[in-house]
């Protein structure tokens, strides 16, 4: 109940700077010394809240299905994308971290080109990884592979990080427990590495949404968010509120996301709930 | 049969590297069945070594160490010791029940047969009334009563102790301390515990091992006979006597036979640690 206020309140909070600074900017932008520090403030650049809003509600084109449908259902199909990456990644992250904490040699050898694979330009790379499409596999699953490519990495570091993370002492104890890798990583690394993968799981998440946007612009996939953003912008001239409302639909696939992903954290983080200490 | 026999091990560290250090130099130790010996020495010395070499941690340099009649190697994988650490070390994530059960999980026993040998442990370690809380619910004497009992579910023959109550405070060390006794007495375990407190080491053994450092080597072995292990045995002037007698083994004077003066200084500190 707290927390949906202060989800309102945010909103509110943007939403009052956002037509705030269309009563008091400067409709042409402010210029100091010929560079343009603050944006235009007039209705081509930034539409009236209600003006997106209704936008929504009005036809994509004369005749057709109205605007919101439309990009709820581009949303969705890139909401497809991003989930297969996501899953793609984070199996492809988790597998690396493993096979490095297990093998001080692929550490050592294999760290540096995860790292060095994030700075590889995505937009460098789409086209390359574009040609397998239709041949190889369906159109659709390129761009997921771009999305599991942004999103393996913070996984595999997360993921390494707490397979590392249990005390010298713990792991003796499975020593001494005759306990081998295999069960030494089940019932102690992969538990203990749990509050490390969440919050790299979040992060990957919201990887996954921005290589399946990305990935469909610049792969030329139809049918997602993505590409309507492209579509929508090229009217923006003679309709800058249509374009807004693809970048609202995207804003919201990255929040569904969040949520859905956080939502796995629940039912394994029960023991972080209580602290209250008992003494005796 | 003899619990622990450890003859003529030598632990070098980093072998042939710059870093060389020699932890221990030719030890030789026995435990007897049901016996309690407790290492005592300064730090360095390799007490913790002697103890992770029993528990198969780590592999002596030379030397052959024995459990139970046969490797220690092979006494590990039968889990034939029980270990507790200064660290309680309990899994964050696992009820207190399911951190004793553990060790028991990995022995692959049935469900209902841990949930019933675990919830024995904690009987015995008075937290019966806790199987549901998790670690960090409980405070650290609890903790490490739950390491104890967790140590002690497969029954084994033998308990290694790396300072246990090292992090303790003394009221919750002292209950513990009868606690273990009571324990001891009642399972017939064997124990090896490692210590840096005099008072402690005395109170609890059968036997007290003093070690040296640089390299590490036994100096002393001193047996204890308390008339009665309670707060009345810790009044009694045997108890002062062995107190004296392991200080001045570890500092390395003569071990004579105390006066009644020494026993009256060792009176006045017995807070010896």
């Amino acid at each position: 109940m707290k927390r949906a206020l202060y989800v309102l309140l945010g909103l509110a909070v943007a939403a009052a700077l956002w037509e705030g600074y269309k009563v008091v900017g400067n409709p042409e932008g402010t210029v100091l010394f010929g560079v343009r520090i603050l944006p235009r403030a007039d209705d081509l650049s930034m539409p009236h809240l209600w003006t997106v809003l209704e936008r929504l509600g009005r036809p994509e084109l004369t005749g057709g299905r109205p605007v919101w449908i439309v990009v709820a259902q581009a949303c969705l199909f890139t909401l497809g994308i991003t989930a297969a990456g996501f899953v793609i990644g984070a199996l492809v992250g988790l597998l690396l971290a493993v096979a490095m904490e297990r093998f001080r040699v692929v550490e050592r050898g294999l760290l540096p080109y995860v790292i060095l694979s994030q700075t590889v330009p995505l937009v460098a790379l789409a086209p390359l990884v574009a040609g397998w499409g239709g041949t190889i596999m369906p159109p659709w699953a390129v761009v997921s592979v771009i999305a599991a490519y942004l999103a393996f990495f913070p996984v595999a570091v997360g993921m390494l990080r707490g397979l590392q993370s249990p005390s010298a002492s713990g792991v003796e104890l499975m020593r001494s427990y005759a306990a081998g890798w295999w069960r030494t990583l089940v019932k102690l690394r992969f538990p203990s590495a749990l509050p490390y993968l969440f919050p790299a799981l979040r992060l990957a998440g919201a990887a996954a949404v921005v290589g399946a946007v990305v990935g469909e612009i610049s792969t030329g996939t139809r049918g997602g968010v993505g590409r309507l953003i492209i579509e929508y912008s090229r009217e923006a001239t003679s309709d800058p509120a249509k374009v807004y409302t693809a970048m609202l639909g995207a804003a919201l696939l990255g929040l569904v996301v969040a949520g859905l992903v956080s939502l796995l954290e629940l039912p394994l983080m029960r023991h972080r709930r209580h602290v209250e200490v008992a003494t005796l | 049969m003899t619990a622990v026999v450890v003859s003529s091990v030598t632990k070098i560290f980093n072998q042939g590297r710059t870093d060389e250090v020699a932890a221990l130099s030719d030890v030789d130790l026995e435990v007897r069945d049901g016996e309690f010996v407790s290492l005592i020495g300064p730090s360095g010395c390799g007490k913790s070594t002697l103890l992770r070499l029993i528990a198969d941690l780590i592999e002596p340099s030379t030397g052959t160490v024995t459990v139970a009649g046969q490797g220690a190697a092979k006494a590990r994988k039968e889990q034939a010791y029980g270990i507790a650490f200064q660290q309680a070390g309990l899994f964050e994530w696992r009820t207190v029940l399911r951190n004793v059960e553990l060790p028991l999980e990995l022995r692959g026993l049935s469900k209902r047969e841990r949930k019933a040998r675990a919830e024995q442990m904690l009987a015995l370690v008075g937290l019966e009334d806790f199987a549901g809380h998790y670690p960090a619910q409980l405070s650290g004497g609890m903790q490490q009563r739950v390491a104890i009992a967790r140590a002690l579910a497969v029954q084994p023959p033998l308990l290694l102790m790396d300072e246990p109550f090292g992090a303790l405070d003394e009221m919750t060390r002292e209950r513990l301390q009868s606690e273990l006794l009571g324990i001891c007495a009642k399972t017939n375990t064997s124990t090896v515990f490692v210590t840096h407190s005099i008072s402690e080491a005395v109170f609890l053994s059968d036997r007290v091992v003093v070690m040296s450092a640089r390299p590490g080597r036994i100096t002393a072995s001193i047996e204890i006979d308390l008339p009665s292990r309670d707060d009345a045995g810790r009044q009694s002037p045997a108890y002062f006597d062995k107190i004296t007698e392991v200080r001045q083994a570890l500092r390395g004077t003569p071990a004579s036979a105390p006066s009644p003066r020494s026993s009256e200084s060792a009176a006045a500190g017995t807070d010896a640690r």
